[in-house]
């Protein structure tokens, strides 16, 4: 497979999968405006997923609305949901003779769905949740029809790998941005926000199968960290990275698939062998970044050596 | 048609009745376009190595080496099999006599194949068992035998040769068609940047490492195509192919400096190369042309400008022209500028009314003016045209323009067998 044609196909992936991400983390934040009384705003958001300067961001933050359009339709916003369906859609385009055409269809509705006013009219103004449903549906059958219609070749092979490897870093920066949460004081009054952050990671519902009862700091983390039924946990992503990076095995280089399988093999040892015990206070900080640095490593060793870039 | 962003995709329309050519006119419509590419061949092989065409006065060397498209870095290369246009267009019109005339030659890299296959499953979808029962003649071995040819270029010595097509990319207007040709043949589409020149061979970066390339057949223009030999700022070619094009290391389609050829000005010598080199009458005729650069040619048409067509002889598309009859004096006069100031760029035509045919538009059926393009596919091992070729319509009413960066749309060209 030309390395162009990788490299595009396995941003189009990233891309999706942080859109379903951003769109998940923005309904749920919304919903907490809505029915938290200690509602904590829109900064923390505003910081990850916008590129406002600081006394923008003290303008914007009490005014929902005016979050949501910069969030999900601002074009002027380079990391808004807008211009993420925008890039997956221009990836697709580029690679049509190397995804199925129902794939190439399905974004390209993702696309004309996000353009619509009325889409924006009900995300901003009538019914903000409805809105953001229906564009998390058309992501979820982007999803489905991956999985339906993509023959299981190389194509399908890089499309895995950037997704898993978008879903760990965004999971890596949600636990990073809620750090506050798991530290030893904050012990009494973190539950709200950490049923929202469980709600954004789509676990709750395991989290009350598992655990039963009361919401604790630690198992939130053990959950989201190491449970390998949950299919947005880091140990999940890391390992589902390493299934699809060996399928690579008799497609590679002989050294560029040793170095990838070496630092996936690494990032997910990294978080296999680290206990709850040992990630108290700063430590999870360190612990996150050190994660996150491992993940960026992977993603230039794709780069380089099955990208051809540099 | 490089505008970026949104609005790249452009809608091309179709008409649904067919465009029907009877066997007899095909015949000699082939025979036409056989003779003269063939002519057109011998000349681009002589232009580029001894000039027995200028030597002995049938073409002047001044047109040759005044026309833009003329590239003095392909004077004696050797290329395979001494075929040069592997894939032509060429572009017919019908006047009100009933004849076929050529209207131009398209050597470079001419599109539209594409639609042609598109609108005959289009019409087979729409029309069911129509096609068989009127004895329709399939156009759909163009890409099988556009692969044949392309195949039979690599040398000798590869025994599984890479083939790939090279597109500027999805900003080009045609991407449609790199898409669908290479998804057709089963070959890469690849872009400059997806190729390198090492030791002057041609490789394309893979997930695998680096995979040699024995034949490209591009679509990117000559001034693109090697930043370091043409055009120094062109970001779609790859530095060094010309090298390895020279060495014969890689095999490239339709080969560089074909525009010599199908220049609007040496147009009119086509007639005198098909008597010059083949010792035949021309079966196709051409559109009687003014060549500005001669004074009388010059005064002639200046007299009669409202029933001249002006073209720029290296522009195509349907931009840098002047439909006499629809212009206004000022645009004229700056034609008329324009031409004094460098009258070698400019040619000069009688307005022909092209025929019509019928198009459903509106609910009714109504005339509209067409052309024709086949397309004819050179190899190693002759001449091959598809029955068939893509119809263009001049879909505004009364419009003698049928390009379709000007509002035009296509139509089905049925060619019934014998």
């Amino acid at each position: 497979m030309l390395s162009r044609v990788a490299d595009t196909i396995y941003w189009l992936a990233r891309y999706m999968e942080r859109t379903q991400s951003m769109l998940q983390v923005i309904r749920i934040q919304y919903i907490a405006s809505q029915d938290e009384p200690h509602y904590w705003g829109w900064q923390p958001l505003l910081h990850t997923y916008g590129d406002l300067s600081e006394k923008e961001i003290k303008q914007r933050a009490p005014h929902t609305p005016q979050v949501l359009y910069h969030l999900v339709f601002d074009r002027q916003n380079g990391a808004s949901v807008y211009h993420n369906i925008v890039r997956g859609r221009e990836n697709a385009r580029a690679v049509q003779d190397h995804i199925t055409k129902e794939v190439w269809q399905s974004l390209n509705d993702y696309y004309h769905l996000i353009r619509q006013d009325s889409v924006a009219h009900q995300t901003l103004g009538e019914d903000p949740v409805s809105g953001l449903d229906g564009l998390i549906q058309q992501g979820v059958l982007y999803v489905g029809t991956v999985q339906n219609t993509m023959p299981r070749d190389e194509g399908y092979i890089f499309l895995k790998l950037g997704k898993f490897l978008e879903r760990a870093l965004q999971v890596t920066d949600m636990l990073r941005l809620n750090q506050h949460l798991f530290g030893e004081e904050s012990e009494h009054g973190g539950a709200p926000e950490l049923r929202y952050l469980l709600y954004s990671l789509l676990g709750y519902e395991l989290y009350l199968k598992t655990y039963q009862g009361q919401l604790e700091a630690r198992s939130v983390l053990e959950l989201t960290l190491y449970n390998a039924d949950f299919p947005h946990s880091l140990l999940y992503s890391l390992g589902q990275l390493l299934r699809y990076c060996e399928r690579l095995k008799d497609k590679s280089r002989p050294e560029s698939y040793e170095q990838l399988r070496f630092l996936i093999g690494k990032a997910r040892t990294t978080v296999a062998y680290s206990t709850l015990e040992s990630q108290q206070g700063e430590a999870l900080g360190k612990f996150l970044a050190q994660v996150r640095g491992e993940l960026l490593e992977v993603a230039a060793a794709l780069s380089s050596s099955y990208f051809g870039n540099g | 048609m490089y505008n970026s962003g949104e609005g790249i995709e452009k809608i091309f329309p179709f008409d649904i009745i067919p465009r029907i050519i009877s066997n007899t006119e095909w015949l000699r419509i082939e025979a036409g376009i056989k003779q003269r590419l063939k002519a057109l061949n011998i000349f681009l092989k002589d232009i580029y190595h001894q000039q027995f065409i200028i030597k002995d006065g049938v073409v002047p060397a001044a047109l040759v080496y005044s026309c833009p498209q003329f590239l003095r870095e392909m004077m004696n290369v050797a290329v395979p099999h001494d075929v040069y246009t592997h894939v032509a267009g060429v572009d017919l019109i019908r006047d009100h006599d009933g004849e076929f005339y050529v209207l131009e030659d398209n050597l470079r890299t001419p599109s539209g194949v594409s639609y042609m296959l598109e609108n005959r499953s289009i019409t087979y979808r729409i029309f069911p068992d129509l096609l068989p029962k009127s004895n329709v003649l399939p156009v759909k071995d163009y890409p099988a035998l556009l692969y044949r040819n392309l195949l039979a270029l690599a040398g000798p010595q590869t025994s599984d040769p890479t083939v790939v097509l090279l597109s500027p990319g999805i900003y080009n207007s045609a991407y449609f068609e790199h898409s669908t040709l290479a998804r057709l043949m089963g070959i890469q589409l690849v872009e400059g940047r997806d190729l390198i020149v090492h030791n002057h061979f041609v490789y394309m970066k893979t997930t695998r490492g680096l995979e040699k390339v024995d034949v490209i057949y591009r679509r990117v223009d000559d001034e693109f195509l090697d930043p370091l030999a043409f055009r120094p700022d062109s970001a779609l070619g790859v530095p060094g192919l010309y090298w390895a094009y020279r060495k014969g290391n890689v095999a490239i389609v339709n080969a560089m400096g074909n525009g010599v050829a199908d220049d609007k000005a040496v147009y009119c010598y086509v007639p005198d190369m098909i008597r010059y080199y083949l010792n035949e009458e021309p079966i196709l005729k051409n559109v009687p042309t003014y060549q500005l650069a001669d004074n009388d040619h010059r005064e002639l048409v200046f007299s009669q400008m409202d029933k001249m067509v002006i073209k720029r002889t290296n522009e195509s598309g349907g931009y840098g022209m002047l439909i006499g009859s629809a212009a206004t004096e000022q645009e004229m006069d700056d034609f008329r500028q324009a031409i004094t100031a460098d009258p070698r760029s400019f040619i000069a035509q009688p307005i022909i009314s092209l025929s019509s045919t019928p198009c459903y538009i509106d609910g009714k059926l109504q005339p509209r003016r067409i052309d024709l393009r086949p397309f004819a596919l050179c190899g190693p091992s002759g001449i091959d045209i598809v029955p068939g070729g893509l119809t263009r319509v001049a879909l505004r009413e009364g419009s003698l323009i049928v390009n379709s960066s000007q509002g035009g749309g296509s139509k089905d060209t049925w060619v019934l067998g014998g």
